[in-house]
């Protein structure tokens, strides 16, 4: 499958799902005005690399600003591994920095509605 | 229930700076960076708002020369004066643009900047010219590339007079105000006691809303059309004004709700530059801030709005996060720009209760002010 790789801009993350290196990553900020029309793509990879995954799959969520627009968009993702971790092993790490409440809530937040395996990373 | 005064005050400050039509005030310390972003976004407006290059390059040049003025001095002068940080506004009017900068010299240097400027103002435009090179040639310069050769240039650049002021502040300091002016169209000539009159007056309610400013200890202020490109350059310019903490992480996290609340909610302008209002951070005692916004919404999605406010309110803690959590998962607006996660987020991460005051200005039209605080944590 093809990799998707999107570089960050002053208000959107860089991803990098690249199956053929195990890498799936999303970091750096997220504040974007419109957050679905950023994520829809995003979510669309994921549901067709759920079609054909690797046994294991651990997507790196290690964002510095998330606002609740996002946030939004965030669950939705992670609902979709949830659907992709019915079959198959699937983990979230979730990097926050040890002075970031708000990341650190928002992890925990997304733990409790998505049924998956979450790993909390302080940095 | 809320401060009656700061909202009268939020209120009072965006009507006067409407009636002045206000683009743009940075008040506080000029870093590198914060210079940068304040350039950034003040040519980012300019550059909707000016037809012609030539102008918005003008504007762009004296704002830097006036901010360069400001920044040369500031670390000798700024050390033991924390409390009377510069300004740099620029206002919009109908032809023309002010770029004003208002910074601390010491009382014995006053004198001679007097004489500058008066020197510059009486040269005609080809004596400056020559004024300039004499100035160059002879190499009379101090070691802070003073000589004046600033003023000079945003006397050349703008083709009118400088206009400036000070305002003693103790035995040592007193404020220095200087305003140029730029016609933004070509055929505009700007002579006469008129137009001095005009200049003038808008050089003393920029001197007022700096006096307001210093007594409510407002960090950061901002007044004009708010879009996203303003907002990365105000949270820009937020984070390198602030030491990074608890606090400040989420003071950043609060100030993109709100102002991305504007940004989708608020009613816009007649030109697609965002929607205008107002938005400032004060900092109180002990280290908490008070985040304070303030825009333009239609009589019917006043109702509407009230009514979430006072719904998020009157939740407990638990069913905040239970209210949040549906929100979230709500799947009939997840293609929607408006998430509706705004309101309790903020609630959330303040702890606090919002607190909200309607202005009506007319039919159908109200000011909307939100207010929060975010409470200092050690970390």
């Amino acid at each position: 499958m093809e990799p998707l790789i999107l570089q960050a801009t002053e208000d959107t993350p860089e991803i990098v799902f690249d199956p053929d290196q195990n890498t799936f990553k999303i970091s750096k900020i997220s504040v974007p005005e419109d957050a679905y029309e950023f994520y829809y793509p995003i979510i669309q990879w994921i549901k067709d690399y759920s079609k054909n995954p690797l046994d294991q799959t651990s997507v790196e969520f290690d964002l510095e600003y998330v606002n609740s627009a996002s946030a939004k968009q965030l669950i939705q993702l992670l609902l979709a591994l949830e659907d992709l971790g019915r079959e198959n092993n699937v983990t979230i790490k979730w990097y926050y920095e040890a002075i970031d409440e708000d990341m650190q809530m928002l992890g925990k937040r997304f733990k409790n509605l998505a049924d998956i395996d979450f790993e909390f990373i302080e940095i | 229930m809320f401060e009656d005064n700061l909202f009268d005050k939020a209120f009072n400050l965006f009507s006067r700076v409407q009636q002045q039509d206000f683009e743009y005030v940075y008040r506080g310390y000029f870093t590198h960076n914060i210079t940068k972003k304040i350039l950034t976004l003040a040519d980012l407006n300019i550059q909707k708002a000016v037809p012609f290059s030539t102008i918005q390059k003008r504007i762009y040049y004296i704002m830097v020369e006036g901010i360069q003025n400001i920044t040369r001095h500031q670390d000798e002068i700024f050390t033991g004066n924390e409390e009377y940080p510069g300004i740099f506004a620029i206002q919009k009017q109908k032809d023309r643009y002010y770029v004003t900068t208002g910074n601390l010299v010491l009382n014995e240097k006053i004198p001679i900047l007097k004489d500058k400027i008066k020197q510059i103002n009486s040269l005609e435009k080809d004596e400056l010219k020559k004024f300039h090179k004499d100035i160059l040639r002879s190499g009379v310069i101090s070691d802070k590339g003073g000589a004046g050769l600033g003023l000079i240039e945003m006397a050349r650049k703008s083709d009118n007079k400088l206009v400036s002021s000070f305002e003693l502040i103790n035995e040592n300091y007193s404020y220095f105000y200087l305003q140029t002016q730029i016609p933004t169209t070509k055929t505009s000539s700007l002579d006469g006691d008129v137009e001095e009159l005009k200049l003038r007056k808008s050089l003393i309610s920029i001197k007022k809303l700096h006096l307001s400013l210093i007594i409510e200890n407002i960090l950061l202020y901002f007044n004009g059309f708010f879009n996203q490109e303003n907002l990365l350059s105000l949270l820009s310019i937020i984070k390198g004004r602030l030491n990074i903490s608890i606090t400040t992480i989420r003071l950043s996290n609060v100030m993109v709700e709100m102002i991305q609340n504007i940004i989708k909610h608020g009613a816009k302008g007649e030109d697609d530059n965002g929607a205008p209002g107002i938005f400032f951070i004060q900092q109180r005692e002990k280290g908490d801030f008070a985040l304070t916004s303030g825009n333009y919404i239609p009589e019917k999605d006043a109702n509407v709005l009230q009514e979430k406010i006072d719904n998020v309110n009157s939740l407990s803690k638990d069913e905040l996060g239970e209210y949040y959590d549906k929100i979230l998962l709500d799947l009939d607006s997840v293609t929607s720009k408006k998430s509706g996660l705004g309101l309790p987020d903020l609630r959330i991460k303040s702890g606090q209760k919002l607190t909200y005051n309607f202005h009506k200005l007319e039919e159908d039209l109200y000011f909307y002010i939100l207010q929060t605080t975010v409470t200092n944590k050690k970390s």
